[in-house]
């Protein structure tokens, strides 16, 4: 059990970067340039409380190995009730250090970057709603609670990505990157009615129990599965609701790291791991898994071959990489696929800062408008081959250590199409994003641009560096403990599957295979090996292999032509239901009913207003007719009627004779 | 004194009798019908104004006889009477104060002529 205190500091976690959030979205334009301090100030201490959260769930701080708490936020009575609490186990830790981390290192590196931006504050308002959201999301002990963060983080993502709005392309990218999402969200919504539905509860743990007991019916309770990792397919751009993430490089370079990194595309793969005793249950649902997230690593890693975008390399990789996540959760190496998540956020955040570094020098995105960066800007390509080294899963950097864990259980798990699609993905990860480092920085200046190129300011080297740093180091934390080295698996004693899952699973611990690793790093090389061959040795072959390949260079160019395949049968689908829409409200709700209404009314008007005579004679003649109906009506006496008929009918007669 | 003739004496008694309630309301009717019918017929607004009063009137005379009839009631009808008195009287003092406007903007009285609020 936590003191109170203890809790305070857990719930200050997400509050505080909302609460920045808050001061600068009031404050913002008072502060202006001022506003990344304060950023700063907040997510530094979120944190060194993320630290302590840590430190905490690792036993260094006594207490537990978990923090749980909750507040009751919705009482239904008889209903239920929802609660909003914490729960932090080692991947919950393990994800706020990350999350506060690469946060705070992309907010350090913003404050170059965005220099001189009309809405500087509202970026930084927004990156810290975008931390928050995440934080929370990781925080949260039940599918309601994600789900309101979950939401949240989709908007944040769609401001950031429009935050230059003034530009269609951006405009489009951040509505697309919505709208695609948005399929995965409502998913995830169904799969929580369901869950609700069947079990009563909406926390993880309990549903998952429910679900041992019997309470969902296996077919229902895999279609709930895979309704969530649905959600996760779309937060995490996995095939086939990819297409959002390669636009959404519109945003600045420095939100594309962090989502790609950190906060939104995190949050899929995060979802599936921390349902992961939901999961096991259903052996076809993991089956989905594993192969969409073999299958998405593959295809991914072929489009980013030919892209001539250094950002959109990049985003194609991320895709790539969270395949392998997906992959290493589906097959069951529950902790590989969390470790690949860690450090990967490192080496993706550093790449992309990297691009960024380039683009703040020359203002091109254009892989083809660079060459021969190398001496211009030392650090950014000694630091960008680091996180391409690490990225390719090279010995000893971050990346080789949870890829080829990945790698070697698809094998050892017997599932050796995925080990096949995993094998090739290294090697065209690694010819990929080494094309890329090649033509940026290698050979003769192509440009202007690429010749007067100066190395970035210290504010946005200096987190670079130490997220290269990170992206060598960062692995060892997990180094398998048949290596050889007498070095403990720390990852492993913090990031454990539940006894449940290990013994639904089967799992058998495999000792480290020095033949896998061999091999997977042997593909690493091979791709990097013919990436120099292509574009240094002899860059002219590359531009005739792609010219005579053409039509394939196109498809892979196009993304494998999904875009034009949604566009052709959802969007144009959608467009045409709009324009029925739109058809139906002007023709029959708007011409119809509403101006219907309104001639009704103007020609009863036009009917009524010949009795406005004017004359007030006849007004009085109305008031007195109007009086005796009255009469007749309330009296309704058999004599009073005479009378009155008699009456109305002689004045009437005088009345009109006389007028007559 | 000679013997009054018999004649004579029913003469006498029919008018110093109390008269019936229904003489007054068969009056007061009757001086409404006339009042409402001027009010619509006539095209001098004077005559008009001079019409609403005698309808006025007949109601008075109608709540005086009904106070008289109904001694329960307290003499009510009587003072609904002072009230609407007073209130015809305001009303005439606006009323004529109206017509004079009008004629001096227009050199007319006639109301068939003044139908300027015509929808």
């Amino acid at each position: 059990m936590q003191t109170v205190g203890q809790q305070l500091i857990i719930a200050a976690i997400p509050v505080l970067p909302a609460l920045v959030f808050f001061l600068l979205a009031l404050f913002g334009r008072l502060l202006r340039e001022n506003a990344q301090y304060v950023a700063i100030l907040g997510v530094t201490v979120s944190l060194v409380f993320s630290v302590f959260a840590l430190l905490y769930v690792a036993g260094i701080i006594p207490g537990g190995t978990s923090i749980e708490f909750a507040v009751n936020w919705i009482d239904l009575g008889e209903g239920g009730s929802f609660s909003m609490g914490v729960y932090i186990d080692g991947l919950a830790a393990m994800m706020l250090v990350v999350v506060c981390f690469v946060s705070l290192m992309i907010q350090l590196y913003s404050g170059a970057f965005m220099d001189g931006d009309k809405r500087f504050a509202w970026y930084y308002a927004v990156l810290n709603l975008f931390t928050a959201s995440m934080l929370g999301l990781v925080l949260a002990p039940n599918f309601i609670e994600l789900y309101v963060f979950w939401e949240l983080v989709g908007l944040c993502s769609y401001l950031l990505i429009g935050h230059w709005f003034e530009k269609p392309s951006a405009r489009d990218a951040a509505l697309k990157a919505f709208i695609v999402t948005r399929i995965g969200d409502a998913a995830l919504f169904i799969a929580i009615i369901i869950f609700w539905a069947q079990t009563g509860t909406t926390s993880f743990e309990g549903i998952s129990e429910a679900a041992q007991a019997g309470f969902i019916g296996s077919s229902l309770l895999t279609a709930a599965i895979v309704l969530v990792f649905v959600g996760a397919v779309g937060k995490s751009a996995q095939f086939p609701l990819h297409v959002w993430l390669p636009d959404a490089m519109e945003g600045p370079t420095p939100v594309s790291a962090l989502i790609h990194a950190a906060t939104m595309v995190a949050a899929g793969v995060y979802l599936v791991a921390r349902t992961y005793d939901i999961f096991v249950q259903s052996e076809q649902a993991m089956l989905v898994v594993a192969y969409i997230g073999g299958f998405t690593a593959l295809m991914a890693a072929t489009m980013a071959l030919v892209k001539k975008d250094i950002k959109r390399v990049v985003a194609y990789s991320t895709v790539s990489q969270l395949g392998y996540m997906m992959l290493g959760l589906g097959i069951g190496s529950y902790t590989a696929g969390v470790f690949h998540l860690y450090n990967h956020a490192f080496f993706k955040a550093l790449l992309f800062l990297c691009a960024g570094s380039i683009i703040y020098a020359m203002d091109s995105y254009n892989l083809f408008e660079m060459g021969g960066l190398r001496h211009r800007m030392p650090i950014t390509f000694w630091t960008m081959v680091i996180a391409g080294l690490s990225l390719a899963g090279i010995f000893p950097f971050s990346g080789f250590w949870s890829k080829d864990a990945i790698v070697a259980s698809a094998y050892d798990e017997h599932y050796y199409v995925l080990f096949g699609m995993a094998l090739i993905t290294v090697f065209l990860t690694a010819f990929y994003i080494f094309r890329a480092i090649f033509l940026a920085f290698t050979g003769e200046p192509r440009t202007e641009g690429a010749r007067a190129a100066v190395e970035s300011p210290g504010i946005m080297v200096g987190p670079m560096v130490i997220l290269a740093f990170l992206s060598v180091v960062s692995g060892w934390v997990g180094i398998p403990d048949g290596f050889g080295i007498p070095v403990k698996d720390y990852f492993a004693q913090l990031v454990v599957p539940s006894e449940f899952a290990r013994e639904t699973l089967g799992l058998e611990p495999h000792p480290f295979s020095l033949a896998l690793a061999t091999v997977s790093v042997a593909a690493a090389l091979v791709g990097i090996g013919l990436a120099y061959a292509l574009y240094i040795q002899r860059p002219e072959r590359a531009g005739a292999l792609s010219r005579r390949f053409s039509g394939l260079y196109s498809f892979l160019d196009q993304g494998w032509y999904f875009d034009a395949l949604y566009g052709a049968t959802f969007v144009r689908a959608a467009r045409y239901l709009g324009r029925l829409a739109r058809g139906f409200d002007r023709e029959v709700l708007v011409g119809g009913l509403t101006g219907g209404v309104g001639r009704l009314v103007s020609g009863f008007g036009e009917f009524l207003r010949r009795l406005q005579t004017g004359g007030v004679q006849n007004y009085a003649l109305f008031i007195l007719l109007s009086v005796l109906i009255i009469g007749i009506i309330v009296g309704a006496q058999y004599a009073f009627l005479v009378f009155a008929l008699i009456a109305l009918a002689t004045i009437t007669a005088f009345a009109v004779g006389s007028r007559l | 004194m000679p013997p009054i003739p018999p004649q004579v004496q029913q003469i006498i008694d029919a008018l110093t009798a109390t008269p019936p309630l229904e003489g007054y309301l068969v009056v007061g009717a009757i001086m409404f019908a006339i009042g409402a019918w001027g009010a619509l017929v006539r095209r001098n607004a004077v005559v008009v104004f001079m019409c609403v009063e005698l309808m006025i009137n007949a109601v008075n005379l109608t709540l005086v006889a009904f106070a008289d009839y109904l001694p329960n009631a307290g003499g009510l009808g009587v003072s609904y009477a002072v009230l609407v008195i007073a209130i015809a009287a305001a009303e005439i003092a606006v009323g004529l104060a109206i017509v004079l406007a009008v004629f001096r903007t227009r050199r007319t009285v006639n109301v068939d002529e003044i139908t300027s609020m015509r929808g």
